[in-house]
């Protein structure tokens, strides 16, 4: 073999037989995550040393129980597998199976070995067959499936070898198909194809005619004859079951002399579980608690973190402008860049543990009983038992929220699912909460151990929790989409989660978080430095004016620098949108400088704490360390000559940012995941006139 | 005689007769759910949908709707 | 100079913003596309 030679390998599988455990155990961290191009699947490659010159490049696709796609991600497997040209085309398929659910796992191993591409049968989890009495003839197995079978378990590091060996000598592996489907349906209508696509192996000229999308690597030729082969719908479906069918014969035709299990070992502890976890009443207050520890994991351990994050950040800034040459551009970096990486940063501890937790329900098989569970219940929303993590997720933040609504197969659910996430209370929400809350209700007692401003919290989540329900309900009722899917998920076996699995995802997910919303949160955060520190004339001549109103006047150095910043502020090019838009909010009860820090905050909500920080700290004349809270609650309104922050604006802007869509970020992931402008929109719109109607009859009321 | 999946007892099981291909997805019948396979009923979720059930080996969970068009025999 | 440095980071952050917003719609596939979804 020649020097630096690479083999590619697709790593496909079911979901839940260890797939990914056998990919970490293969590449380590030598894993890249990237997207496909035009699709938002993720592509997880890494790289594996199979001796001193060659290397096996393995893409590790998504779970999937057969080769036709019901989802996004699935259909990803079939685009692989089909194109040739595809710079992820393997030269050697691995299927992974799970010892203890072979038969259903060999369905997706005979479609794949019928397309004639080199393939690898792995037998996973093989230190549980001893326990649960289960034998396996491989010789005989091997010459049934007509392949190189390898009996691993990738948590207990067994088998490894044998199949670096095994890819390492693909190309003397078997092509032979397992299953001759063409002669067992209708031998007219396969010779028919094989006739009109000869260029392919029959199987995959089958593949293409069976689905409904479109291959852009066919000539024209090729997908006129595919579109005529597809006309007979009624036809292809019955052929479809047939195959299926004709496979599982195939399939309990090997087992039966090469497999066998002992019954006697069975264990019941599934059962037991499973009684438990789904009771009508125990599952609920299991869930419940569960959900209970997750949201005390969220709030209570990652406020160290994110305390230490938030000084180091403001630290930096303070250094940078002490050793950078003073200029607009180290003001840029101190006051635009810096602030804005550390508001991304300062979300990683929540998503963090949020998806450390979410991982480990989902790796010990308990998420697909709270799915069963929920599903009945989310039905009358308009959604799925599947939109349960990602409402809990958006608690942490939206945006990996909509992400993990990708595994919702009907239409319908996962849109209304994505368009209610944005209301359940993300973190991102809770500064803004907390600083108003402080100010606008009395920290008291109430019924001897509750806490007034606690529960004002607690109100807070529950609003966003109706309104998310709310409007899934109005949604469910109004939304006119057409789908026809169907439900069905596996009920894994349970099992104790691996530290590794759990440790990537969580690497995986935060990354993508930092990466996807953390660059459009960060230039948001440059345009409107930019927007807030240049202005027309005016702006420009700020300090000259300042110096002829305070003439006669002496001011200390001090004051007149902080005269002379809030006036440019004010006549800043966001000093203009703000002035702007208040005749807008002017109802709500915001004045302009309210109307900046919401301008603001579309980069990420919990900017309007550091925006209204700084719209304050240049505009009070005592330049003591007063803080940001003492400081807005000096403010005065010059209209009513009362506290700015009363109890009605208060209420306002609490109710303004439980329901506004004030994220540019999660209107992004929405665009992407919907591949459309009108959702975002809708979103922004809707949310929008609900933020401004709600809290202007709260001021109105209230004042 | 001739039921539903819907129709079974807990932990009642039963042969699969007839699947109403017109109605019933692929994946279904690539899961394992084939005519002349043995059905388990093994749990209800609560309020009576979804349905639990181990056919094949597999153990899966299918809505009420389509577990009433799967046809079988006690 | 550092005039300079702040106007070419706007615009990288303006063309950014823009470029994820605009002209990422080159995606062919709408949904989820399967056999047995019927979109």
């Amino acid at each position: 073999m020649s020097d630096g030679k690479v083999v590619k390998v697709a790593l496909i599988g079911n979901p839940n037989t260890g797939k990914t455990s056998l990919f970490n155990r293969l590449t380590g961290l030598k894993q890249k995550v990237g997207n496909y191009p035009g699709i938002t699947v993720e592509k997880k490659q890494g790289f594996c040393k199979l001796n001193e010159t060659v290397k096996a490049e393995i893409t590790d696709l998504p779970g999937t129980y057969s080769i036709n796609p019901t989802s996004l991600d699935e259909t990803l497997v079939l685009d692989t597998l089909l194109n040739e040209e595809n710079e992820t085309f393997p030269d050697v398929i691995v299927v992974v199976v799970d010892v203890e659910n072979i038969k259903r796992n060999l369905l997706l191993f005979t479609q794949l070995k019928d397309l004639k591409i080199p393939t690898i049968l792995v037998i996973n989890m093989v230190d549980q067959m001893k326990r649960k009495g289960i034998n396996i003839d491989v010789p005989k197995f091997e010459e049934r499936l007509h392949t190189k079978v390898v009996l691993a378990s990738a948590r207990k590091k067994i088998g490894v070898e044998e199949l670096k060996s095994a890819i390492l000598n693909y190309k003397e592996l078997d092509t032979t198909p397992v299953s001759k489907i063409s002669t067992k349906i209708d031998k007219d209508f396969f010779t028919k194809l094989k006739s009109a696509l000869p260029e392919f192996p029959l199987y995959k000229s089958w593949l293409l005619i069976t689905q409904n999308q479109e291959f852009d690597f066919l000539t024209d030729t090729q997908k006129k004859l595919v579109t005529k082969f597809r006309e007979d719908v009624v036809c292809i479906r019955r052929y479809q079951h047939k195959e299926t069918i004709f496979r599982y014969k195939v399939i309990n035709d090997i087992l039966k002399d090469s497999f066998n299990v002992d019954a006697s070992k069975a264990t019941n502890l599934r059962g037991i579980l499973d009684r438990i976890l789904t009771h009508k009443i125990f599952g609920y207050v299991i869930f419940a608690l569960i959900l209970l520890f997750i949201f005390q994991g969220i709030f209570n351990w990652a406020s160290y973190p994110m305390d230490i994050i938030d000084g180091a950040f403001a630290d930096l800034s303070a250094w940078t402008k002490s050793v950078m040459a003073p200029g607009t551009f180290t003001n840029l970096i101190a006051e635009g860049i810096l602030p804005g990486i550390g508001g991304i940063i300062i979300f990683i501890p929540q998503i963090a543990i949020l998806f450390t937790f979410i991982s480990i329900l989902e790796e010990t098989g308990y998420m697909s009983r709270v799915v069963f569970l929920m599903d009945k219940i989310m039905r009358k929303f308009g959604m799925s038992g599947k939109s349960v993590i990602p409402l809990i997720s958006g608690t942490a933040c939206a945006i990996p929220a909509i992400m993990a609504a990708r595994n919702i197969n009907n239409w319908k659910e996962r849109l209304i699912t994505i368009l209610v996430v944005p209301f359940t209370t993300c973190s991102a929400r809770l500064p803004v909460y907390a600083i108003l809350i402080a100010l606008v209700i009395p920290n008291k007692p109430i019924l001897g151990f509750l806490n007034l401003q606690g529960l004002t919290m607690m109100v807070m989540y529950l609003i966003g929790f109706t309104a998310a329900i709310a409007s899934s309900m109005l949604l469910h009722k109004v939304l006119k989409v057409e789908s026809k899917s169907f439900f069905v998920i596996e009920m894994p076996n349970y099992k104790i989660p691996s530290i590794k699995n759990i440790f990537y995802e969580v690497v995986e997910k935060t990354k993508a978080f930092i990466f996807g919303a953390g660059k459009i949160i960060l230039a948001l955060s440059i345009v409107l430095w930019f927007l807030a520190s240049n202005g027309p004339a005016k702006f420009k001549n700020a300090e000259a004016t300042i110096k002829a109103q305070t003439e006669n006047t002496s001011i200390s150095k001090e004051v007149f620098q902080k005269k002379v910043a809030s006036y440019k502020l004010e006549h800043s090019y966001i000093g203009y949108m703000g002035k702007t838009i208040e005749p807008v909010i002017a109802p709500m009860g915001y004045d302009w400088k309210i109307g900046i820090a919401i301008i603001s905050s579309f980069a990420a909500r919990e900017v309007f704490v550091g925006a209204l920080a700084t719209i304050y700290n240049v505009d009070s004349d005592d330049g003591d360390n007063a803080t940001i809270k003492q400081r807005m609650a000096a403010e005065i309104n010059p209209k009513t000559g009362e506290s700015m922050f009363n109890f009605s604006t208060g209420v306002s802007l609490l109710l303004f940012y439980a329901f506004a869509m004030q994220c540019v970020g999660t209107l992004a992931i929405v665009k992407r995941e919907t591949n459309s402008w009108k959702w975002p929109i809708l979103q922004l719109v809707g949310m929008g006139i609900l933020a401004y109607i709600s809290a202007a009859a709260a001021y109105l009321i209230l004042s | 005689m001739f039921g539903t999946i819907a129709g079974l007892q807990i932990g009642e099981k039963a042969f699969i007769e007839k699947l109403c291909l017109e109605n019933i997805p692929l994946k279904l019948l690539e899961m394992g759910c084939l005519p002349g396979i043995e059905v388990e009923l093994i749990q209800r979720a609560p309020m009576h949908d979804p349905l639990y059930i181990k056919v094949n080996g597999s153990h899966l969970a299918i809505r009420k709707e389509t577990a009433e068009k799967i046809i079988v025999s006690k | 100079m550092q005039d300079i440095l702040v106007y070419i980071a706007l615009v990288i952050a303006v063309t950014f913003l823009i470029k994820k917003f605009f002209f990422k719609s080159k995606s062919t596939k709408k949904g989820n596309c399967g056999s047995d979804c019927g979109c």
